[in-house]
């Protein structure tokens, strides 16, 4: 009871909604595909992430190898195979049917019709290939035909195989009491051991019925016999009464609140289960082996002044120690992680603002540790412009016997643009320093402006001449 | 009358232009350079570069006239950082005065020396680098 409550403690709203969301997923895509190969596929991946839960421990290098193969074209797999039960299942224009719209049971298909329709064809020899799909969906079976959406009737189901008829040749696919689609090729089946005397109707019935749950009646056109087709297994059929017996097996023999009843099970069952699955995969997330990680994450600062300029900060970046389970420590993205600081009641000056978990925003499911460091000094500033005199910033050493009697700067000052405390003590702009070692006659020198501290930024953008005057050093002294 | 009026207006003019300038007006600097060395109240070699091989530097500053015994400042700068004030006294009728630093390696960089009067108005910046 105490481990149940501690699976369960710090459960938040959102959790609830974030489990619910995702069952509903799950559980619209069972609804979606149900009755397709598209579950089974998915089924065998479960099968195949449970091998490799066990393979990786066991240290069954191959079996991981091959797992690692599939899974990694898994997808694409997935998308080529289902091609056309994704596409239809997307393509439907239907939003009530594909968000939470449920077919609850198929209507009922009339029997009496086939079996009446069945048997005229059979007494005028006609030849026919009828399908009736159970759950399983044809698509990536069978090539289509043409799509007819006729209701079913005994004369609509005659004229279909009626000789000449451009589509007498394929099958027809009956669901419900609806003719889908007519002129169907079947896939042929490959068994050795099917009587000879079995033309090629029989062969694309036993070739249906092998690769789905579907069944398939057959009128031979040469002998006028029907022939039944469900799994592996052919039925000739002799009487109405027997065919009427196997079609009922087949649709399902129950009354209507029986399927009703069956069905409701089998939806609840299919909700619970996705439940189930998505809280099991939450609990791993959030109750699993508990994982420390650090990230340095860069802070944002908002609300800032307008006229205030931020000159300095302690430190740009802080070291946060999250914690939480590892399969979201390591899917944490840089910019899920945030730190804002707000500078609305800051001021001129070394402002002390402390990190606190207000601050930081974390991915659902992390906690927060440790911030390093929690205090950061922020220094802010006014913008102001000052116009500074240039000064010649000389070094190396000025051949022997020479001397630089003058120097000067053109312009001779320049507009600047910094913080009001750092250029309240700037009362000169030196330049980039000037090599003398060269220097034996007057000239004009070329040179950038040093700017420090570099958060200084210069009206315009330009470079300083320096015109300096060069003599040779007088050897006697002045004397007055 | 209008004549009156012309003539009280140059009267205050005068009047107030006197009254500004009266502090100023005590000294007037002829000559202020940087120099190596000064021998006979006269500077050596004034320049804008000097050599901590020379050791020392010189502010050289002349004043003619003086009118009353007042003093100036020579405020000595690496960069924009105030390395020393050195106060010099004036005399009338007319007076040379110097501040001087030795240099070291440790010096190297630009220099600039301001020479304020005694209300601390700057009369002028002196600037020169000491280098190899």
């Amino acid at each position: 009871m105490e481990s149940l409550l501690y699976f369960f403690s710090g459960f938040r709203w959102q959790d609830i909604l974030d489990i619910l969301l995702n069952s509903y997923i799950l559980f619209r895509l069972y609804i979606l595909f149900r009755g397709t190969n598209v579950i089974r596929v998915l089924f065998a991946f479960c099968v195949l992430w449970a091998v490799s839960q066990i393979a990786a421990p066991l240290g069954l290098i191959i079996t991981n190898w091959a797992r690692q193969g599939v899974i990694t074209i898994a997808a694409l797999i997935i998308i080529i195979v289902f091609r056309n039960e994704i596409s239809s299942v997307l393509q439907t224009k239907d939003l009530k049917s594909f968000l939470w719209g449920i077919p609850r049971f198929q209507s009922h298909t009339p029997l009496s019709i086939i079996i009446e329709s069945v048997h005229e064809l059979a007494d005028k020899k006609i030849g026919a290939l009828i399908v009736l799909p159970l759950k399983q969906g044809l698509d990536s079976v069978v090539q289509k035909g043409i799509s007819i959406k006729g209701k079913l009737s005994q004369e609509m189901l005659v004229s279909v195989f009626w000789p000449d008829n451009p589509l007498h040749d394929g099958a027809a696919i009956i669901q419900g009491d609806w003719i889908t689609s007519a002129g169907v090729i079947l896939p042929l089946s490959k068994r050795t051991d099917l009587p000879s005397l079995f033309g090629t109707r029989h062969r694309a019935a036993s070739g249906l019925t092998e690769l789905t749950d579907a069944m398939v009646i057959v009128i031979s056109e040469e002998s006028g016999k029907i022939s039944l087709f469900k799994k592996n297994k052919t039925y000739n059929i002799k009487s109405r009464s027997a065919m009427e017996t196997l079609l009922k097996k087949h649709a399902g023999d129950d009354s209507v609140k029986k399927r009703f009843r069956r069905q409701t099970i089998e939806l609840a069952t299919a909700g619970l289960i996705s439940l189930l699955c998505v809280t099991g995969v939450w609990l791993s997330f959030s109750k699993g082996i508990e994982t420390l990680a650090t990230h340095e994450v860069p802070v944002e600062f908002i609300n800032p002044n307008q006229k205030m300029k931020i000159i300095s900060s302690s430190a740009s970046s802080v070291k946060l120690l999250i914690s939480g389970a590892r399969p979201l420590i390591n899917s944490i993205k840089p910019k899920q992680i945030n730190i804002k600081l707000n500078l609305a009641q800051a001021v001129i000056g070394v402002n002390k603002l402390s990190i606190t978990k207000e601050n930081i925003l974390l991915p659902p499911g992390i906690q927060l540790k440790d911030i390093n460091p929690s205090v950061l000094d922020i220094t802010l500033d006014t913008l102001i412009e000052k116009q500074l005199p240039i000064q010649p910033n000389w070094s190396g050493k000025l051949p022997k016997g020479l001397v630089m009697k003058e120097a000067e700067a053109f312009p001779k000052t320049i507009r600047v643009t910094g913080g009001g405390m750092d250029l309240k003590n700037i009362s000169t702009i030196f330049t980039e320093p000037i090599l003398l070692d060269k220097l034996t006659e007057s000239g004009t020198a070329t040179i950038g402006l040093l700017l420090n501290p570099t958060s200084l930024r210069l009206k315009e953008s330009t470079k300083i001449q320096i015109r300096y005057t060069i003599s040779k050093k007088s050897t006697h002294k002045n004397k007055s | 009358m209008k004549i009156l009026f012309y003539f009280i207006v140059i009267v205050l003019f005068f009047a107030a232009n006197v009254c500004s300038e009266q502090p100023h007006a005590k000294i007037t600097m002829v000559q202020a350079v940087m120099c190596e060395s000064i021998e006979n109240f006269q500077p050596i070699n004034p320049g804008v570069i000097f050599s901590i091989s020379s050791g020392e530097v010189f502010c050289f500053s002349n004043f003619d006239p003086v009118l009353e015994k007042t003093h100036v400042l020579h405020k000595w700068y690496k960069k924009d950082r105030l390395i020393f004030t050195m106060p010099l006294t004036l005399s009338p009728p007319k007076w040379s005065s110097f501040s001087r630093v030795q240099i070291r390696d440790a010096d190297k960089g630009p220099w600039r020396v301001e020479i304020h009067n005694t209300n601390d108005i700057l009369l002028q910046t002196l600037r020169f680098s000491i280098t190899d």
